[in-house]
Parts: structure tokens; C-alpha cells; sequence
């Protein structure tokens, strides 16, 4: 029998077809480019990225930012302010969404009806406004920075800047940060060694206890044994000045706290949907077997729930990543602002607006890499 | 085995940037034959259409002159309830439009940021830019503008409360201070105080900025003096009204203001810069909105700016300095607009709410810096 010609073959037809795909991609980008670098070099712009090194001028709120400092310090200073957003507001927006979603499903009809009324409030609401909302509403009604409000001597704060109790470190505590690190490797082998003597013995593992422990005991005795390097430490006030403690400006907690409170409404329905998506029968079994509330939750649901809620909650994660940008309205120095600061102040638009996209896919490409490797984890063995 | 992994996604993606950045950083000598291969012949007609055709051309074909404004300072550029622009700037935006098309209102207002209007000017979305721009050199250089003739000339200053006792930015230290941001007042802000320890807080918008500085979170607001009169003259009595508020002596930065076009178009370039110098002669001439159309005196040189009949040996003509305007634009410009001291006094002179004197912004003839080639 004859055989078909190769051009009829589907696994030719099917490559030769991805290959278009992609030569089109790429003639578009480069047509794209090209013509980019073209209308530039005609109106006499520059298109290198040489101005990169060249001085910002500017000072950066709360920061030891020096003017004469190269434009990509100013940008990694943005970079940092993005990434301190993120790595504290991804935790609190991953609690306080879970609670309102497990919320949304109690029994108790105020709780449930509370927890709705924040959702359907807060995810119907556009973030920019809330974050202005939380800004002019909230922060700026603190009292002002020339006289700030002193709590138990504990905190300072201002609609400028909010401080705390934080650590002060000296001389060692490198030392002691190598301990402490060293501590929690050793934590996860006690951890590991539990697990195995729980699973060949049968006995409880108690693991969590036993890794604790080692942990704590490991860093306490490094403690003194480098010279207690770490104190507490409290804010200090003296005219305008504020030494010592742990804080942040107001316009970054305005955008914490308005980015926390709109991204955990659309948490909650994840966790509220996927709680749901949980076969019924789990519910009567863990009934059956006696488990209190907490428990059934604790063992039977959510670790079932989780695993179904967290590739749409990594889209959750990756909005509230790319939202941060609206803090522009409200002057926080993240990474957005300092783009169009530089741009404003003569430094080409298009180069910088490329590395911001850059810097922007670079966040979402990492949270999206951490939570899959999660993800993966949590699969169960078979799928 | 189609698994898409997240590192191939990096992967792939960081490949799609990496040829952008290849595109737009590869040498000049290849990028014309690129451009021929790839382009085609659009790319080449916008780039001869940029260099060859000039403004002026476009803006009498459309009919409308596209004009980049500020929205947000009372007395140069400023929207109102409904929507009408007013100031200073907008005068020019106006007279402008009176010179090249004969009416002072064929003009398209385009609100803009500082830190969108080059950007603006760049991709032809405005033909010219009067939104109270400092003419620097690294702007002239590096953003492709041509500045024209300066059409006010303003300077940085500090606006406290008077109830803090501040008398000068020496005694500043450690305090916060609102700016705009991508402003040259940015700049200098932080050159004046140097080593001196502040809080610079930045503010893309004047509205949010005032919200801040009403809540004390910052102590003092900085900008072009002009426009800090601007502010105070329109604080809320809920705040205490202007009387609450103060601005320092000192003028620490000189910022020319006045208007933008695009490099490369000199003839556009020519015909804004005589619409300024025109408001500027007129005024050296006395010649006002209310006397401009009625003038039938036989002074030569007002004649020929007029664009009024000259008499010669050969007979009647007009004076045509071949610029590429009517003969008669001078006579639109002021019968419609006004001389510079109009348009000052009826924006932000002694009798607005703004209150400023002519100081610097006088006809050099009274001490002033405003000067105009002659036009003959």
C-alpha cells in the first residue's frame, strides 16, 4: 500500500503549524521593535540603555537614597518597596481570606451573612478606590507627623510613618543569623527522623513538638554563646526624628491594608467554592467518626479544599502582585512610581517602561513558580 | 507530555523579551536594512512624514489645533465645573490657534501629567505643549522638544503653614515635603537641601498631594511659585482659607515656562514663537484687544504687523515676513486673545485670586525680562 505524502501527515501538518505560530510571534515582536527603534532614531531619542547608570537626582521617601545614586539603584529600591508589599501582604491576605470563606459557610446566620456582605462589598468595588478609600479615609486621618500619637510608649504613629517594637541587632548577630538558620535544618531532620519513627514503630510522632524544640534550644545557646546580640527594641521620638523600632510610612500601610482586604473577598469564594466542592460524604464520615467541628475542618475538609482552591488562588496571589502598582495614586515608592519618576525626569520612556514589565513578570513568574512546586505537592499520587 | 512547567513558561517568555530588547538595541547600520526587510514601506513614509510635512500643514488641514494643557493650576491651566479650560497656558493654546486658523476656539484641549506630556509630544497626540514646562537643557536634549520663548518666568518655592513658624527651608530639617512628581521642582527640591535629612513625598496628582498637605502628613509643599499662589488662593476656608498658609521668600530655581513643540519642524517651531512675540510686541506697542481692530494710524511698523496696507512706490502692500502665517495673524491673535499683559492680568495678574505682580514677567522697557526680536 501506498503511503500518503508527508504533507498529509498529522504529525507534520501539526509541527509545521506551531512552527508558524511562533515565526509569526517573533515577526511581530520584531516588526514591533523595529518600528520602535526606527520612529525613535528618526525623532533623535535615545534607544540604548545607557542612562541607566546616569544620576536620579531625587530622594526616596524613607530611604537612605542618595541623589547622585545611578537610575537602576532607584529602581531596585522600587523593586524592594513591590516586593515588601507582596511578602507580607500574600500571608495576610491568604488567613483573612480563608477565615471569611470558611465564614461564609457557618451555621451561625449573622457570621455567614457578615462574611457575605464583606464579599460582595469589597470584590465589587474597584481596588484603586479602596486603596484611595483607605488612604484619605484611614491613614490621613491619623494625627499628623509634628504631633504623633505615643502608645504605651511602645508605638509612634503618624499618618506619615507607623513604628514599633522591633529587634536591634549588633556585632554578632550575623553569627547568630548562621545559627539560627543552621537550627532550622536541623529542626527539618529531627522533623524527618519523627515522621520515620512514627510510620515504622507506630507510636505518636509528636514531631512538631520535637522540631520546635530542637529549634529553639539550638538558637537560644546560640544566643549566649555569641554575646546576646539581638534586643528588643523601641521607637524613639525625639523632635521629628524616630530612632530605633520597626515600621513603615503610612502610604504603605494604606496600600497593604486596601490590597489585603480586596484580594482576601475573592479568596473567600475560592476557599468558600472549593470547601463546597468537597463531596458531601467526607462531611457525614468525619461526622460519623465522632470529629468535633474544628477537626473535621482541620483534617477532613480543608486539606481537601486546598488542594482543589490553589491554582485560582495563584491568580489571586498575581493580581494582588500586579495591583500594587495603583499605589501610585497615593505617592508609595514602589516600583511603578519610580518608573514614571525617572521617565518624568527625562529618562526614555520606552526602555523604562519595558524593564517595569520586565520587573513585573519577573514577581509573577516567581509566585507562580513557589505556588506550583506547591501545588505539585499537594497533588494527589495518580493525577 | 504536553506538561507546560513554569520554568518553560519563564523560559519561553524571557526568550519573546530578549528579542524585543535585541530589536530595539541592535546597531544603527543593520536597522535600516531590518527596517526595509521587516518595516516595509510604512515605517519609512511615517519617518519621512515626521521629518518632511510640516505641522502646520496638518493642524490647517484638520482644522483644529491639538493643544497638551494642565487641568489642575488655577490661573494657568484649570478645567472648570463644566468643563471650560482657563489660564494662562490655555491663552497661548488660544492665540495659537487664532494665528494658524483664525479662530481663537478651534482648539482641542488635552489635559495632561507631568509625566505624560513629552511622551505626548513624542507621539504626535498634542502638535504643541503649553502646560507651565521648564525649558531645561537635558529636556531639550533628551526628550526631542523644542523650547520657544519663554512666556513666564517663574521660580521654585516652599509653602508652609503659617501656624509652624517656619521662616526659611534651613529650618526644615527632618521634615516632609510634597511634590509632584517628574518635575523639575523634584529635582531641585532635593538639590537645595542636600545633606540635610527630609521626606520627600511624591504625588502624581495635584489633588491627592493637597489631600496630604490639608492632613499635615506633609509640612511643606513645593512647586513653581506661580502655582503655589495659585493653590493658596483657592485653599478651602474649611482649612483656614489662603490667610492659613505661607510661602517663603526664598527662590530657589529658576523655571522659564512657555511653550513645547516637537524637534525637527522648524517651521512650526517659527510660527509658535511669533505668536508669543507677537502678544510680547503688541504690548511694546500698546496695541490691545479693545484698539487692535480699529487701529488706522500710518506708524510703518505697526502697519506691517498688522498686516495692513503699506504704501509704496509700486502701490498698496502687505507685509508678508513669509513665516507661513496670514499677513493679518498678529491682528487675530490680539483682537482675540490679547497682548502679554492681558493675557496676564486676566489670569493671574493683581485682580484675579492668584494676585501676582508683573515682577520679572515686565516689558524690558519697565525692567522686565520680556523682550521680542523686532518684526520687520
Amino acid at each position: 500500500m501506498k503511503r500518503p505524502p508527508f504533507w498529509r501527515n498529522i504529525r507534520v501538518i501539526r509541527a509545521a503549524l506551531q512552527i508558524v505560530a511562533v515565526a509569526v510571534v517573533v515577526g511581530a515582536f520584531l516588526y514591533l521593535g523595529n518600528n520602535l527603534r526606527n520612529e525613535l532614531v528618526a525623532k533623535g531619542l535615545p534607544t540604548d540603555f545607557s542612562f541607566l547608570s546616569q544620576p536620579t537626582g531625587v530622594n526616596i521617601a524613607d530611604s537612605d537614597f542618595d541623589p547622585a545614586s545611578p537610575v537602576w539603584r532607584a529602581l531596585l529600591v522600587g523593586i524592594k518597596n513591590t516586593f515588601l508589599l507582596v511578602i507580607v501582604g500574600i500571608p495576610f491576605l491568604t488567613i483573612l481570606g480563608t477565615l471569611i470563606g470558611v465564614a461564609r459557610l457557618s451555621t451561625n446566620w449573622l457570621v455567614a451573612k457578615a462574611a457575605m456582605v464583606y464579599v460582595e462589598t469589597l470584590r465589587n468595588i474597584p481596588p484603586l478606590l479602596i486603596i484611595l478609600f483607605v488612604f484619605n479615609a484611614v491613614i490621613l486621618q491619623l494625627p499628623p507627623p509634628r504631633d504623633p500619637s505615643t502608645p504605651l510608649d511602645w508605638f509612634v504613629i503618624s499618618n506619615l510613618k507607623i513604628t514599633g517594637p522591633g529587634f536591634a541587632a549588633s556585632s554578632g548577630a550575623g553569627a547568630l543569623l548562621a545559627i539560627a538558620l543552621f537550627a532550622v535544618l536541623a529542626a527539618v531532620i529531627v522533623g524527618i527522623w519523627r515522621t520515620k519513627y512514627s510510620e515504622t514503630t507506630g507510636h505518636h510522632s509528636h514531631r512538631v513538638l520535637w522540631s520546635l524544640g530542637v529549634f529553639v534550644a539550638i538558637v537560644l545557646v546560640g544566643y549566649f554563646l555569641t554575646g546576646r546580640p539581638v534586643s528588643m527594641s523601641f521607637p524613639d521620638l525625639d523632635g521629628r526624628v524616630i530612632t530605633g523600632g520597626f515600621g513603615g510610612l503610612g502610604s504603605y500601610f494604606a496600600v497593604l491594608i486596601a490590597l489585603v482586604m480586596y484580594t482576601a473577598s475573592h479568596v473567600a469564594e475560592i476557599v468558600r467554592g472549593s470547601i463546597q466542592a468537597v463531596p458531601k460524604g467526607q462531611t457525614e464520615a468525619a461526622n460519623a467518626i465522632a470529629l468535633s467541628g474544628f477537626q473535621r475542618l482541620r483534617y477532613v475538609i480543608l486539606p481537601q479544599a486546598f488542594r482543589i482552591a490553589l491554582p485560582p488562588i495563584i491568580n489571586q496571589y498575581l493580581n494582588f502582585a500586579k495591583n500594587t502598582s495603583l499605589a501610585i495614586a497615593i505617592g508609595f515608592t514602589e516600583i511603578t512610581l519610580i518608573t514614571f519618576q525617572a521617565i518624568g525626569n527625562g529618562y526614555p520612556a520606552p526602555q523604562l517602561i519595558l524593564l517595569l514589565m520586565g520587573a513585573y513578570l519577573l514577581f509573577s513568574l516567581t509566585i507562580s513558580l513557589l505556588v506550583n512546586i506547591l501545588n505539585r505537592r499537594l497533588q494527589l499520587v495518580g493525577n | 507530555m504536553q506538561e507546560e512547567t513554569p520554568l518553560k513558561r519563564l523560559a519561553i517568555l524571557l526568550l519573546a523579551l530578549g528579542l524585543v530588547l535585541a530589536a530595539c538595541d541592535s546597531g544603527s547600520d543593520d536597522t535600516t536594512t531590518t527596517a526595509a526587510a521587516a518595516g516595509g514601506d510604512e515605517t519609512t513614509t511615517t519617518a519621512a512624514a515626521a521629518a518632511g510635512g510640516s505641522m502646520l500643514q496638518t493642524v490647517q488641514d484638520r482644522g483644529t489645533l491639538n493643544c497638551g494643557v494642565n487641568d489642575a493650576v488655577p490661573g494657568f491651566g484649570y478645567t472648570d465645573a463644566d468643563g471650560n479650560f482657563s489660564g494662562f497656558d490655555v491663552d497661548y493654546c488660544r492665540a495659537v490657534a487664532a494665528a494658524v486658523l483664525g479662530d481663537a476656539n478651534a482648539v482641542t484641549f488635552r489635559p495632561l501629567t507631568a509625566q505624560q506630556r513629552f511622551t505626548a509630544l513624542q507621539s504626535g497626540e498634542i502638535d504643541v505643549l503649553i502646560r507651565n514646562t521648564t525649558f531645561t537643557s537635558s529636556r531639550d536634549g533628551r526628550e526631542g522638544a523644542t523650547f520657544l520663548t519663554t512666556t513666564f518666568y517663574d521660580g521654585q518655592g516652599m509653602m508652609v503653614y503659617a501656624e509652624d513658624g517656619i521662616t526659611s527651608i534651613d529650618d526644615m530639617a527632618n521634615l516632609s515635603v510634597c511634590v509632584l512628581s517628574g518635575t523639575t521642582t523634584e529635582l531641585n527640591l532635593a538639590a537645595r537641601f542636600g545633606d540635610t535629612p527630609y521626606t520627600p513625598l511624591t504625588f502624581d496628582a495635584n489633588d491627592q498631594l493637597q489631600a496630604a498637605f490639608v492632613a499635615g502628613q506633609c509640612d511643606g509643599w513645593t512647586s513653581d511659585k506661580s502655582q503655589l499662589a495659585g493653590v493658596r488662593s483657592n485653599f478651602p476656608e474649611s482649612e483656614g482659607g489662603p490667610e492659613a498658609l505661607v510661602i517663603l521668600d526664598e527662590t530657589f530655581s529658576k523655571e522659564p515656562l512657555g511653550p513645547v513643540v516637537t524637534d525637527g519642524d522648524t517651521q512650526w517651531a517659527q510660527v509658535v514663537n511669533w505668536v508669543v512675540l507677537a502678544t510680547i510686541t503688541a504690548e511694546e506697542w500698546d496695541l490691545t484687544s479693545a484698539n487692535v481692530a480699529s487701529y488706522d494710524g500710518d506708524d510703518a511698523g505697526i502697519r506691517r504687523f498688522l498686516g495692513l496696507e503699506i504704501q509704496t512706490d509700486e502701490g498698496a502692500t502687505t507685509f508678508d515676513p513669509g513665516l507661513g502665517l496670514p499677513t493679518d495673524f498678529a491682528t487675530q491673535v490680539i483682537s482675540q486673545v490679547g497682548n502679554y499683559g492681558e493675557i496676564f492680568d486676566r489670569n493671574v495678574g493683581p485682580d484675579t485670586a492668584l494676585g501676582l505682580s508683573r515682577g520679572v514677567n515686565a516689558l524690558w522697557t519697565d525692567g522686565g525680562l520680556l523682550y521680542s526680536p523686532p518684526y520687520r
